[in-house]
């Protein structure tokens, strides 16, 4: 639902860091999505093909990592990969997989991270 | 001549907003203000009981009233002769850190000890974005169902209080708002969850004495 304004930000940051360093073109751009985050990482994608039209980024193949949830719960102490129970496209019900209570700290799931790019650049600065 | 090269960037955008949420929680610490994020589903009752806790809390109150179309809210609010700042979301589905940021910046915030912040009605997206609030109060009423709670875990998850609205129509809507409190509990032991119905006047003063309690922590 916010992929919109998701897309944007990610958008200003990979053009930025590319521009920093004297990228012709950009090739690729790997985002970590958080599982347990509101963003649907297809949607995401398109947002970012549409807003990348007319940049430095135009072409650039997206990759979209998905970032498992991990948890720490406090009932039993179990530290690890929850169990996510997919109730429908992007809300994880969370037990916790040893003792299936759900009173826990979220340890991992909530990204949003622009992790890295491959970009072109011309070769005859050095 | 071109090479081909791997730039690490590592930059998270929810953090980014996070840290700002950070920003602006230093900024009315130093105020001493205490700021609520009044969040919940559309309709629930997030206006009807701010404008409550307008009349009825001890302390001077200001009002951040973020909508799709702010006017309306902010237009409620302003009957009350208390700072109010409209937030205009449009499209999107929830504040976030900087948009409140600004509207920081437009508050006398010297002149206040409460701010409320009421999001705009929904339950998922506003769960990624912190504002900078000392506490989230979610407000769910009996007319969405009294699945609401099992169909958008995350939110309460993350609530530090929870009122259950419009009690006095649980039994013509046929929603049990025990079965509500329970389903709360069950994701999130040690909240307080409280019962209201704003139409009767119900409930509400227990509200402000869990405010003034986590005011005082
Ligand atoms: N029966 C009943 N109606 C209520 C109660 N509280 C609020 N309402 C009514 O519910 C409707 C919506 O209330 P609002 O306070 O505008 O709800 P809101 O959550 O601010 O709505 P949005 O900002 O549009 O998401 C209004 O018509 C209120 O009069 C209650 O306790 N009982
Ligand atoms: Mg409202
Ligand atoms: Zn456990």
């Amino acid at each position: 639902m916010h992929e919109l304004s998701m897309a944007d930000a990610i958008v200003k940051t990979v053009i930025e860091a590319a521009e920093k360093n004297d990228a012709i073109e950009i090739l690729e751009v790997t985002i970590e999505i958080g599982q347990m985050t509101m963003l649907n990482p297809e949607q995401l994608k398109f947002m970012l093909e549409v807003l990348s039209e007319d940049t430095i980024l135009n072409g650039a193949e997206f990759n979209m990592e998905l970032i498992p949830i991990e948890i720490e719960c406090l009932s039993c102490g179990f530290k690890g990969e929850a169990d996510s129970e997919e109730l429908d496209h992007y809300i994880p019900v969370i037990n916790c997989p040893n003792c299936e209570e759900k009173n826990m700290n979220i340890t991992a799931g909530r990204e949003c991270n622009v992790k890295n790019i491959k970009i072109e650049k011309s070769d005859e600065d050095a | 001549m071109h090479k081909i090269a791997d730039i690490e960037i590592q930059h998270d955008i929810l953090i980014a907003n996070r840290k700002l949420a950070k920003r602006n929680q230093k900024i009315l610490d130093k105020a001493n203000v205490f700021a609520v994020d009044v969040l919940g589903a559309i309709g629930s009752g997030k206006t009807s009981l701010i404008e409550k806790l307008i009349q009825e809390m001890n302390h001077p109150v200001a009002v951040i009233a973020g909508d799709v179309i702010s006017k309306f809210d902010a237009g409620r609010f302003e009957k009350y002769d208390v700072p109010v700042i409209g937030l205009n979301t449009g499209k999107e589905c929830h504040l976030d850190s900087h948009l409140v940021e600004h509207a920081l910046q437009d508050l006398p915030l010297d002149e206040i000890e409460v701010l409320f912040i009421e999001n705009v009605g929904n339950l998922i997206c506003p769960v990624d974005f912190d504002l900078g609030s000392h506490l989230r109060m979610v407000v769910i009423s009996v007319s969405e169902g009294d699945d609401t709670v099992e169909k958008h875990p995350l939110i309460f998850k993350d609530a530090d209080l929870v009122i259950i609205n419009k009690v006095d129509i649980a039994q013509a809507v046929g929603a049990d708002e025990n079965k509500m409190v329970q389903d709360v509990k069950k994701l999130n032991p040690d909240v307080n969850v409280i019962k209201t119905s704003l139409k009767e006047n119900k409930g509400v003063s227990e509200i402000i004495k869990s405010l003034e309690e986590f005011m005082r922590q």
